[in-house]
This record gives structure tokens, sequence and C-alpha cells, in this order.
């Protein structure tokens, strides 16, 4: 039966009563009352037809367990049904006792929640509706096969994409705990944005901290890890997957020194003569073409940037260790690892897409970034706070905040950046310390300080810093000064300030490297670009690419403190699937080779990106699939097929709802997903009645009902069926969608498209679905047809 | 202002944005009252008038801004709206303000010397400058404009436009538009100082 397309209907025909040789026993549960009040017991024993029926008053109890496996020893049995409470309290437990059979040869028909709690007012009709729950039991375990859980392992390497914090900080702990860790960097050195930013604020101190002290020890940390290989100037151009492994493409760019043999002693960059800006101060001041990125940069060597080498040859004639070679060729790195870590950071707001606030026509007019460098004893001015235009000591500093963040405008963000309302004030208190005569204005939307950074606020306001609430308009110059136009909003005064510097508080924004990662791996995105965690509250450090894991900046703005935590959350997640590797449902897509013509339809109509083609054969990531189904819809070759026979298992328990059904009983019957199933579970504990015409079927995935099966249900009897799935599912739209195709082939199949109904179920949603199960079938008793 | 328990203060704001004036989408009750607007406002510059405390005082549902002075001293160059952060248009919102205060009947006095504009309507069919604001532009864009103004004729004879003004048939057809859309009924009654 059953391999057809939707589009043929060839219906199964099951009164014929397939494995009928099979010996099925079927154990039911008095459940110390809870059943046995309500339900006549004897009743439902003598209709069943099955090998053996047996009763006892607490099957989940052990002496239970010693009843259900002495029967199958000593009857023979091939198939078991326990009758007794919701599988969603005891399948565990039963798979458990039948053994030695296959935990997939057990059903459980669930006589209490569904029954027994729902229509205690009605016993006659209560007992009538237990053999009909247990009937489908048997016909489902009938069309069940033994099938064995897979279970995925993946290697115990990682490669993680970006060595600033985050990635240093998950590259050290995976490493501590004995995995081999890649650290791929596309810069010449390892340490991101925290080396540059100089000091940082902390959320308890009420101090700033030196940025490259707290830095530096992990950055060591991570150099001397054995388990750790650095692999600067690198970035990945490919990546494929299987399953547990990943297969990256790393293209390293020569250095064109010798990391080995350099000893930093700084001749090379005496004698070159190029001098191009230094990205590294924010382009503030200059460097060689030959040169070191900072002091304590990793690897500690300097390095060549060719694009701006002019190939003299000085260099090479001054290196005292012969370190230098002015050839060298990009090499492929492949790599395998069971993991990733994607840590590649932001970038910030381009201040000039803000031309109202002069940013590049101004001298004096800089950002927080910049203004960090010149505040650094490593930076341009070692440390002097000067303006650029003179060099002399600004009078008075105004912050503008929120510049590209909380900003709708074209090439603006709607997100708020989170750190800039700290960085402001923390960049204002060192000058405050040092400089107490310039006058620092923060001119702020609002300021948004969670948390312990509250008293930092509290100190910063004390320390003589003026905060004004207004967004401001327009900088303006004006002789030598600038003006800065703003509304004194909690003064409702119009007013404009001069000074002579200004510092643009600019938004976080996702890093080339982050956009490029996300599109050559396929990790879906946010709108802003960011990479999507799978769910934004219970699984923030997962992607929707199994083996994935995203960190830091990557994901939202965070700060430094942020990062590290979810950069360590998501080393323990690479280390759980390392350590334990996943036990996985065996309910999972399986390609016939075969067949397959490697037409890619079902790789792009995977919602779980489970499908791939390797060496020319489709793959079916089984850590991925969630037995959907969805591909085989789209399969004209027929070569998908889920294990488990779920189509029958499907097709077998309709028949056994429907069997005996009498001429003016009503029977409706219900596909549930195990988060609709819950809620109808719940329906049943809190004592609330939905009408006895209503069966429920617990589904894998709701997808997996095809129309065959309810244009089945409806020719062999069912008056209507009920469709509710969660709208968290990633196949929810889908679904909803194809109920319009259903409804339509039931037109054409001359049935009353009436009879099928969908809705979205909610776990705490019980009375709801409860009320929709009696009105679906008073609409049903309100049909003619 | 006080807020009563049963008193919506959105009302005013909503009513705004159910106005045919209203942009989709616009920003009005995102507004975090930053104080751009205000901040790059020429008007806010030269008068008392701040689109900040406009919108301010619309979410607090004060029907009084509608009354307001000050409301008149936008001169609509939208850099406000350009700006705002949230998608907001201060300009907008202020357009839909007098609109209310034209239907109600208390801004006659601000609108009538823009009355000929709607004259030269009914009785030419074509958009024309109020001839009371002609000494102040004759000063302010200098004579050469004036002479041009007065010889129109004779320059479009030069350059072969034949006359600007459309053919009567076209003029009855547009005057009788306006007249039974309700547009001279509306004009005679501001010029009256009634409530439109």
């Amino acid at each position: 039966m059953s391999n057809i397309k939707d589009e043929n209907l060839i219906l199964p025909r099951l009164e014929e009563e397939p494995n009928s040789d099979l010996r099925v026993g079927v154990f039911i549960c008095r459940c110390g009352g809870n059943i046995s009040d309500v339900i006549d017991i004897r009743k439902v024993k003598t209709s069943l037809n099955a090998t053996v029926v047996e009763e006892f008053e607490n099957l989940c109890s052990l002496n239970g367990r010693k009843i259900i496996r002495d029967s199958i020893v000593s009857e023979n049995l091939d198939r078991v049904v326990i009758a007794a409470c919701s599988p969603i309290s005891h399948e565990k437990t039963f798979q458990d006792y039948i053994q030695p059979l296959n935990p997939y040869l057990m059903d459980m028909a669930n006589l209490r929640e569904h029954c027994s709690w729902i229509h205690d007012d009605n016993p006659e009709k209560a007992t009538e509706k237990a053999i009909v729950l247990i009937n489908a039991s048997i016909e489902k375990v009938k069309q069940s096969n033994a099938v064995d859980p897979i279970l995925c392992r993946t290697p115990d390497n990682v490669a993680i994409v970006g060595g600033g914090i985050s990635g240093m900080s998950a590259a050290l702990s995976l490493a501590k705990q004995g995995m081999h860790v890649d650290l791929i960097e596309k810069s010449a050195t390892i340490g991101g944005n925290m080396a540059k930013i100089g000091k940082v604020f902390s959320p308890v101190k009420i101090a700033e901290e030196c940025g490259l002290c707290l830095l530096n020890p992990i950055l060591n940390e991570v150099v001397w890890n054995k388990n750790i290989n650095i692999l600067t100037n690198s970035k990945v151009l490919k990546c494929d997957r299987r399953g547990g492994n990943f297969s990256l493409l790393v293209e390293s760019s020569p250095r064109y020194v010798d990391s080995e043999k350099c000893i930093s002693c700084g001749k090379c960059a005496e004698a070159c003569e190029v001098e191009v800006a230094d990205s590294w101060n924010d382009g503030l001041s200059t460097r060689k073409a030959i040169y070191k990125p900072f002091s304590q940069a990793y690897p500690d060597s300097y390095v060549i940037d060719m694009e701006n080498c002019d190939k003299c040859s000085e260099c090479v004639k001054a290196c005292p260790m012969n370190a230098i070679k002015l050839r060298g060729e990009k090499e492929m790195v492949p790599l395998n690892t069971g993991s990733v870590i994607l840590a590649t950071g932001h970038k910030l707001f381009d201040p000039k897409l803000r031309p109202e606030y002069g940013y590049g026509r101004f001298e004096n007019v800089i950002t927080q970034s910049e203004l960090g460098r010149i505040m650094g004893v490593n930076g341009p001015t070692r440390g002097k706070l000067q303006k650029l235009s003179n060099g002399e000591v600004p009078k008075r500093i105004v912050m503008i905040q929120c510049v590209g963040s909380r900003d709708e405008k074209p090439d603006g963000h709607k997100y708020c950046s989170k750190v800039c309302c700290m960085v402001a004030l923390k960049n204002a208190n060192i000058i405050k310390n040092k400089y107490p005569d310039t006058d620092v204005v923060i001119c702020y939307t609002d300021v948004r300080t969670p948390g312990m950074y509250e008293k930092y606020y509290k100190h910063s306001q004390q320390s003589g810093i003026r905060l004004i609430r207004g967004r401001p308009g327009e900088v303006a110059k004006n002789g030598e000064n600038l003006i800065v136009r703003t509304e004194d909003t909690l003064q409702k005064d119009f007013i404009e300030i001069e000074t002579d510097m200004v510092v643009l508080s600019t938004a976080l924004e996702p890093s080339e490297g982050t956009k490029e990662i996300a599109e050559i791996m396929d990790v879906g995105v946010t709108e802003d670009f960011f990479i999507k965690e799978s769910h934004p509250k219970i699984k923030p450090v997962t992607t929707d690419v199994k083996g994935a894991y995203v960190c830091g900046t990557a994901q939202d703005p965070k700060d430094i403190t942020e990062s590290i935590m979810q950069s360590t959350a998501a080393a323990a997640k690479v280390s759980e699937m390392i350590h334990n590797g996943i036990e996985i449902e065996p309910f999972i897509a399986e390609i016939d080779q075969e067949q397959c013509n490697l037409c890619g339809n079902c790789i792009s109509t995977c919602k779980y990106k489970a499908l791939s083609v390797k060496d020319d054969l489709m793959y079916i990531d089984p850590m991925s699939c969630s037995g959907c189904g969805k591909c085989l819809t789209v399969c004209d070759k027929n070569a998908i097929n889920i294990n488990g026979n779920i189509d029958e298992k499907i097709f077998g328990t309709i028949y056994g709802m429907l069997k005996d059904k009498k001429k003016d009983d009503r029977r409706i019957i219900v596909f549930l997903d195990s988060i609709g199933y819950t809620a109808a579970d719940n329906i049943g504990v809190n004592r609330l009645n939905f009408p006895e015409s209503i069966y429920i079927i617990k589904v894998h995935s709701v997808n997996r009902v095809m129309p065959k099966h309810i244009i089945y249900a409806l020719q062999n009897g069912a008056d209507g069926v009920f469709i509710g799935e969660y709208p968290g599912d990633l196949m929810y739209d889908e679904v909803e969608k194809k109920m319009e195709t259903i409804k339509e082939k039931i037109s054409t199949n001359n049935m009353n498209p009436e009879r099928l109904g969908f809705s979205h179920v909610y776990i705490p949603y019980f009375r709801g679905l409860a009320d929709k199960f009696i009105a679906f079938d008073e609409k049903i008793s309100s049909l003619e047809d | 202002m006080d807020l009563k328990l049963n008193e919506d203060p959105l009302n005013l704001a909503n009513t705004i944005l159910k106005d045919i004036k209203s942009s989709e989408n616009l920003g009005l009750l995102r507004c975090v009252q930053c104080g751009m607007c205000t901040s790059s406002c020429p008007g806010a510059m030269h008068s008392n008038f701040n689109p900040r405390d406009m919108i301010e005082k619309i979410l607090e549902g004060d029907e009084t801004v509608i009354e307001e002075e000050d409301i008149w001293n936008c001169f609509y160059c939208y850099t406000c709206h350009s700006i705002c952060p949230v998608g907001n248009s201060a300009c907008e919102v202020n357009q839909i303000l007098r609109q209310f205060a034209i239907s109600k009947g208390t801004a006659n006095k601000k609108i009538q010397p823009f009355l000929e504009f709607g004259d030269i309507f009914l009785s030419m069919a074509l958009g024309g400058i109020p001839s009371i604001f002609f000494p102040e532009m004759r000063e302010d864009i200098g004579e050469d404009w004036w002479e041009f103004k007065m010889n129109l004729d004779n320059v479009r004879n030069k350059l072969d436009l034949g006359s600007y003004i459309p053919p009567q048939e076209s003029i009855d057809e547009v005057n009788k538009l306006l007249i039974n859309s309700g547009f001279e009924e509306r004009i005679e009654a501001i010029r009256n100082n009634k409530k439109p």
C-alpha cells in the first residue's frame, strides 16, 4: 500500500485485515480506579480481538512490567498495545517494559486523559470509546516495524571563525575540555576589536579597567594551548556539511615574514619607506607596509601588507634574522570538523551616512572608537586628549548618542546598539578624571544602563558630566568652533551648544565577515543581517544549521561580558554534542539512491536544511531531518521514504477507529502534533469535556498527514477531520496553506470540504481547544450531505 | 495634564492617523520625544513653534493644540519629516491640525489672505499667486521678476506660446466642478468669517 503520489489517490483496502497473523497483546491499566471507575473493563476485554488481553491495577509499576514481560515471552507476542494513560506521561516507561521487543512495536491507547477523565459523566459512551481507541492502537501496531533509534556522533574538533574575544573565549573553553580547535582569523593577528578599545567598563566596578590587560592573558592562553591551531590572514571560502561533519576550505594568505624566525625587532619597519593609514588606530596615525598590528599581537611577528608594499627589498636587507621573503603563495587549507562556531563580530556604522553631523567635513567631529584610540596610551597621541585640528585639549566635548541606532531612516538601524550609553559614559568619565576643565556634555535620547550599570551612570553624573535629553539635529561650523543644535526636551528649550569637539556614538552593525560566512554556510540571518539564533529565548546560541553555533556581536550588539558568556555557552553546546552524541528518533527521511536523479527539489523545499548533494549522491542529515515529510511531496521520482512506516501506521489507526462504526455514530478524527496532544491531555487533566465523537491521533509532525489520509478517513466513515498544529512549528505556514488544496481535493472526491477543520494549538490553551472540538462537532452534526 | 480613567488620550492621535492626509505607516505613536525635529526646525529657531511639543500635546490628547497660534509658524520645509528617526512627520501632522482648525472655523483669519488662490481657480481655472503678496515679492525677488510678470503676454507671443489662459469652455467646466463640489461655498464661508 501507499507509496503513491497524492494525485493518484489509490487508497489502501484495509478491510482485508493486513498482517492478521500477528500476535498482539493488549494490556489494560485500571490506573487505581482512574480508568476502571468509568470504563467497564470487563466489557472492553470481551469486545477485543487480540491474542492476549490482560488488565492490571497499575501497569506502570514494576509488577506491571512483570506481567507484560512474562506475557510477551510466554505468548510469543509480536506487538503490544498498552491501554492506559497518555503516551506523554509513560511512553518511555512502556517502551522499556516491552523489552525484548523493539520499543517501536508498542502503542499506547490513551484511556485516561482522552476518555475516562473526559467522559466521566457517561460510562457507557466512555466504554464504547475505549474499545475504539484500543482497536485503533491494535491496527496501528500491526503496521509497525522494528526500528532503532539513530545515534549520531560528531568528530571532536571544532572550527571557530573569528579570533576576537568571543572566538578566543569559545576556543579556550573547548581546548581545555580536550577538543581540538582551529581558530580562523581574517586579519594578521587575533585579538579583535577588544584590543583597541583602550579602557573597558565592568558591570560591578565603578572604574574603568585596562582592556588589553584583561585581554592579554586570554590571548596568551590561546597561543599556548596545544589544542588550538591559530590561522591568521585566513578566511573560509567554502563550507559543506554532512551531519555532524563540516568540510571547510580555508584560504590562508602569506605573511611574507616567517613568524618562527622573526624576533619583532622592528628594523624592517624602520627600513620601509611606504606609509599607510594604520587601521588599528582608526586611521589616525600611519604605519609602514611591513608592520606589527600592535605590540601584543599574535603571531608575535611582523607581517607585510602586500597591497601597499612596493617590493623595494629594503626590509629583506635590514632583517638580521633573514625572516622575510617577498614571494609567497596563498595556501588552501582543507579542514574537517564536527562543529563550527561563528564569532565573526561587528563593525561600526559609517557616520558619513548622517551628513548633518559633519563627520568627514569637520576635523573635530570624531567617533567614540577614535576617541578611544586618542585616549589610549598605545594610541596615536600616546593617551593625550587633543583636537585633531590643532593638537589642543578641547574645552568642551559634546557626545551625540544613537548615531545610526534607533533610527528608521535609510541605512539606519531600528535596534538599540546596547553598549553606546556605557561607552559614552566611560569615555566621559575618563576625560573628567584626567582633564577636569574639559566640559563633557552627552546629548541622549534615553540613557540605557540596565542592571548594575545604573550605578556607573549615577557615578558619572556625580563626576560632573552633563546630560542633555535631546537628539541633535545638526552640527555646524562657527568660525574655529562647532555648534551643536538640539532641543533640551526636558526644558522645552531650543539650544545651540558651542563646542570644539563632537564625538558620535555610532551603531554596532554586522561585520562584512559576518555577512560573508552567513552566506557561505547558508545560515539564517535577521532582518538586520546578524546571524539568527534558532530561538531568541530558549536556543540562544544554536543556528538553523545543525552543528553551527553563534556567539558575540555576530549575533547582535552586546558588550564584552555578554560576548564571553555567549561564547562559553556555544562551547558547552558543542561539548554536549561531542561527548554524548545525539540519539535521534528513527522516523526520518531516507533516500533511495537508485531512484534519485539529483533534481534538488527536496533541497530547496526543506525548512530544516537537512539535504545536500555530496559526491553525486543525495544525502539526508539525520541530525537535521525532522521527519516532516515535505520532501516526499516534491520528489518526482518517489525516491524518498520516511522510516518507520508512518503512512501505513496513520492508515491503520484510521481504519481501527472506523472499522466498527455504527450508522448513527458520529466520529471525528483529530490529528495533533505533540504540543496539541499535550493540550488535549490538559483538557482531561482539568476534567473538562469534549464530545464523544472526538478521536485523537498523535502524529510526529502534522505535515505527515497527507491528503490521501484525510480522504481515506472521510470515505470510510469519518464525519470530520480536524487538524491542530503549534504555530511555532517551522512547517506551520506550509500546513495552513496546504489546507485549501486539501479542501479542493475533498470537493473533487464529491465530499463536503467543510468536513475538514484546522486550528493552531498551544499548551496552555486547552480550554480553547475543548471549545473548538465542541464547535467543530456541532458544525459537523449540522452538515446535511 | 490630568487623565481620567475613562479618557483615552490617544483619540486625537488616532484621528490624525486616520486622516486622509496622513501617510501610510506614519510614526506618530512611535515618537519618543527625542527632539530631533525641533533641533533642526527653522520655525523653532525663529519663533515659539516647537514641533516636538506639538506632538507631545497630541499624544497627551490635548486638543487645545489645534487652536494654538504657534502651529501656523511651520512653513513646510519638511526637514523634520526627512530627519525623524521613527518615521514621524511633524510637518504632515501640522497640516492635519491646521485642517482641523479650518474645519472648526477658528482659523479663518489665518487663511483669508490666501482666498484669492480659490478665486483665481474659479474665474480662470488656474493656480495663481494672490495679488496681496506682490509688493513683498517684488521687494524680495526684484524688479526683473516684476517686469517679466507685467510683460508675460508679450514674452509668450514672441515665443509663439499663445495665451496661458485656458479656453472659456474649460474655465466653465472647472467652475462648474468647483461650485458643485462645494468649493466655492467653503471659500465664501471663510471670507465671511463663518464655519466652512
